[in-house]
């Protein structure tokens, strides 16, 4: 890596800087499904402050796992390979085979309902144990009702409080 | 193809890929996969809390399919 000086974060440089690290991203997976022999092609973005990286196909539901445990994983290699590949941390999001936005969309649902019997009963409710990314989910949707969340406990049993009180 | 699709996980996330290797063993109980990286890589593939190793391992053990993997990271120095 040369010794440049990270980006003053004018909008263009923030955005080679993820494009950068999509591409890295790219390459590591791309090699990974060449081994194991899987079918997918790689959909390169920018949402928000970070890039998204998707794993596209059929077949690939292997590289999901139960409760999108190998997603998980996947990710978190993904990351420190771009780390090494570009010196810098990553925040990238993985998704396969569209598991985070259906995910996503049956979470926001679902808070969506629960804000809504919280603030008709003034009582709060926690939901069933979820990984990071799911809660922040639930967490953004109960912030777009209105109401203020936290989340409790220790992991893989952390989970969401929905309170009362905006 | 299991195997190599460790050794790529392995060699994308340590300073020092030329010094990975990966060798299968097959047990009566199943697949280990021995994972030899340069000393100071060892800390790396381990990773915070074991962080890491789990994600490595939480991969292969899926890529591996029926009967799974174990994938064993061999401290090189302390074998000596």
């Amino acid at each position: 890596m040369s010794g440049e000086a990270p980006p003053k974060d004018s909008a263009g440089a923030a955005v080679k800087r993820l494009e950068h690290e999509g591409d890295a991203a790219a390459d590591f997976l791309e090699e990974l499904l060449d081994i194991a022999d899987l079918d997918g092609d790689i959909d390169l973005d920018i949402e928000g402050d970070r890039a998204s990286v998707s794993i596209v196909g059929a077949e690939l539901s292997v590289l999901v796992g139960a409760n999108g445990e190998v997603l998980e994983a996947l990710q978190e290699l993904t990351r420190i390979a771009v780390l090494r590949e570009t010196g810098e941390r990553s925040r990238l999001m993985l998704d396969v085979a569209g598991y985070r936005a259906d995910r996503r969309a049956a979470l926001t649902e679902r808070a969506q309902q629960t804000a809504a019997r919280v603030l008709s009963s003034g009582e709060a409710e926690s939901l069933e144990p979820m990984t990071p990314f799911e809660r922040k989910v639930v967490h953004d949707a109960v912030a777009a009702a209105g109401l203020r969340s936290e989340s409790e406990g220790e992991e893989p049993q952390r989970r969401v409080v929905i309170q009362p009180s905006g | 193809m299991v195997a190599e699709a460790l050794e790529h996980l392995v060699r994308a996330i340590v300073d020092n890929p030329d010094e990975v290797s990966v060798r299968a063993k097959e047990l009566r109980r199943g697949r280990i996969f021995e994972v030899r990286v340069h000393p100071d890589d060892l800390g790396k593939v381990i990773g915070r809390s074991g962080r890491t190793a789990t994600a490595i391992r939480t991969v292969v053990t899926a890529l591996a399919g029926k009967g799974g993997a174990r994938v064993d990271f061999v401290d090189v120095d302390r074998r000596r």
